[in-house]
């Protein structure tokens, strides 16, 4: 019963609030860029628009294209049911592992890429090839990053490690700053931001994550836009209850429930403005010299590894 | 007495910021940016100096921090962007040997040697935690300064690398041994002697004889100073 609570409550929250992450970062680059940007909304409002209008698919497109936004949606939301940010409730079979939580994230991706593929346009394959090219690279590494994390909290269930970390503090495991540069770089990677990805353009040299959703529109648009919202806030979830828990409670009571969503809320805006700091400052790197980020992930998550072995 | 936890604990964030630093040094291609990135970890270092200063109350070890903020948090940064400056140079984007990727994962490697020889034997000299600790970190820093100088082709760059190197040695001998100050002190001048006569060298190493006397006499003002 109380893990029906926790379910409901906690998917309802994170889809309600991850379009005003977006929205959030959009403001902050474009006040970094002297502009006044989109109101605070107008992620919501692009939402509701788009599912008033009609999808309109390719002759050339199968059935991959019309099942991946179901699929992406349900992946995504199943993994939300992951990352406790309400309350952590008590440990349930099946729920909280951390391979599970990654694969979910994977499959999302991989029903993405095929998607691009299906209708057949070059925009579409480019993407999808760039999309798995960078994953080849980036999977070892966030595999590592979650491992080193694992071992850094003793655990490899979620739950277990938001709890772990909500009673140590960042003095105690001083490692818990190392992890979360990797946990940082890993958000910028997977959610398509700059210097990986410009999540602003259309155009054809430096797009990969939107050229595999360019044969969408309508309700299908809307989901994939809204799993990937989804998709950034739960690691967005990660990075902050691994590094600033507080606030974070696992008695489920409705005070400590509602501090811990508005706590929630409070640092998701300032980890979305420190995002659209770090987007401004940098530009869009060479493709072929992203791997050196991603192994700034890997040396972290691996001097993680070493400093526990220290201990 | 009470604090000794504490400061154990800010030891090893300062330790775990150092190594970061030291990643950074490494990748890193905008002259400037590398020029502060040596500064904050120098800054850092002289902030361990400090730490150990607090908990054993020996004043080598403030005078230590004091001398590190003053030569390697200052004057060097200041020194050292002076003459990138007068080389019209932003940046370094030559690599030898080695890409940055390359450097990062033999780096990885190397920390971990280190850790594995170490701890064949450190454990034996002493049981303290922090001391295996710094000394790993100390020398696997040092290995990284010496992989900065034969990975980057430009001279200024090469010069960090023997910075970095440094700075991996003076945090080696705080938790190894207690260095006499005054060794510590000739080291320091030592550093400054060198960064000044190696980038008057990287500086003319490429023009001709007498295009090298006019940029060296140019320096002339600050001896006299």
């Amino acid at each position: 019963m109380l893990f029906l609570i926790y379910a409901l409550l906690n998917t309802v929250f994170i889809i309600l609030i991850s379009p005003l992450f977006i929205s959030l970062i959009k403001k902050v680059k474009a006040y970094m860029q002297g502009r006044h940007g989109p109101p605070l909304f107008q992620t919501y409002y692009m939402l509701s628009k788009l599912l008033k209008k009609e999808t309109v698919y390719s002759n050339n497109t199968s059935l991959i294209i019309r099942i991946t936004p179901y699929i992406n949606v349900v992946c995504v939301i199943v993994a939300s049911l992951f990352v406790p940010v309400v309350f952590i409730p008590g440990m349930t079979a099946g729920f909280g592992n951390v391979i599970l939580f990654l694969y979910l994230l994977v499959c999302a991706k991989f029903f993405m890429a095929l998607a691009g593929l299906d209708a057949g346009s070059t925009f579409g394959g480019m993407g999808s090839s760039r999309e798995m090219t960078f994953s080849a690279v980036i999977e070892p590494v966030i595999i590592i990053v979650f491992a080193a994390l694992g071992l850094l909290l003793k655990t490899t269930n979620i739950y277990q490690m938001f709890a772990t970390s909500l009673q140590s503090s960042l003095l105690i495991n001083p490692s818990t700053l190392l992890i979360s540069l990797s946990l940082f770089i890993i958000l910028i990677v997977e959610s398509s931001r700059i210097p990986v990805d410009n999540p602003e353009t259309h155009l054809e040299l430096t797009m990969i994550h939107e050229a595999m959703l360019l044969e969408y529109s309508g309700p299908d648009l809307a989901m994939m836009e809204m799993s990937h919202a989804v998709k950034q806030t739960l690691l967005m979830a990660v990075l902050i209850n691994v590094l600033f828990p507080w606030g974070l409670t696992a008695s489920p009571n409705v005070l400590s429930v509602s501090i811990s969503i508005i706590s929630f809320i409070a640092k998701g805006a300032f980890l979305a403005i420190a995002v659209g700091i770090f987007e401004s400052l940098f530009a869009k790197s060479r493709l072929f010299r992203l791997p050196n980020l991603f192994m700034l992930a890997f040396f972290f998550s691996f001097s993680t590894i070493l400093f526990e072995l220290l201990k | 007495m009470m604090h000794i936890q504490l400061l154990d604990d800010i030891t090893k964030i300062l330790f775990v910021l150092v190594l970061a630093t030291a990643a950074l040094i490494i990748t890193v291609r905008t002259l400037s940016s590398l020029f502060n990135v040596y500064a904050i970890q120098s800054w850092f270092i002289a902030a361990v100096a400090f730490v150990l200063y607090l908990k054993n109350g020996s004043v080598v070890l403030l005078l230590l921090a004091i001398l590190t903020v003053i030569s390697k948090a200052f004057l060097v940064p200041y020194v050292m962007r002076r003459i990138q400056k007068s080389m019209h140079m932003k940046r370094d984007l030559e690599f030898r040997y080695l890409t940055p990727v390359g450097s990062i994962l033999v780096g990885t490697a190397m920390i971990f040697l280190v850790y594995w020889s170490f701890s064949r034997f450190l454990p034996e000299l002493s049981s303290d935690e922090l001391f295996i600790f710094g000394s790993v970190i100390g020398v696997s820093l040092t290995l990284m300064g010496m992989m900065v100088i034969f990975t980057r082709k430009r001279m200024i760059t090469k010069i960090l690398g023997y910075l970095t190197m440094e700075n991996g040695v003076l945090l080696f001998s705080l938790f190894i041994a207690e260095l006499p100050f005054i060794i510590e002190l000739l080291i320091v001048i030592d550093l400054v002697m060198l960064i000044v006569l190696a980038t008057v060298l990287a500086f003319g190493i490429d023009s001709s004889i007498d295009e090298f006397h006019n940029k060296l006499n140019s320096y002339i003002l600050w001896f006299k100073e």
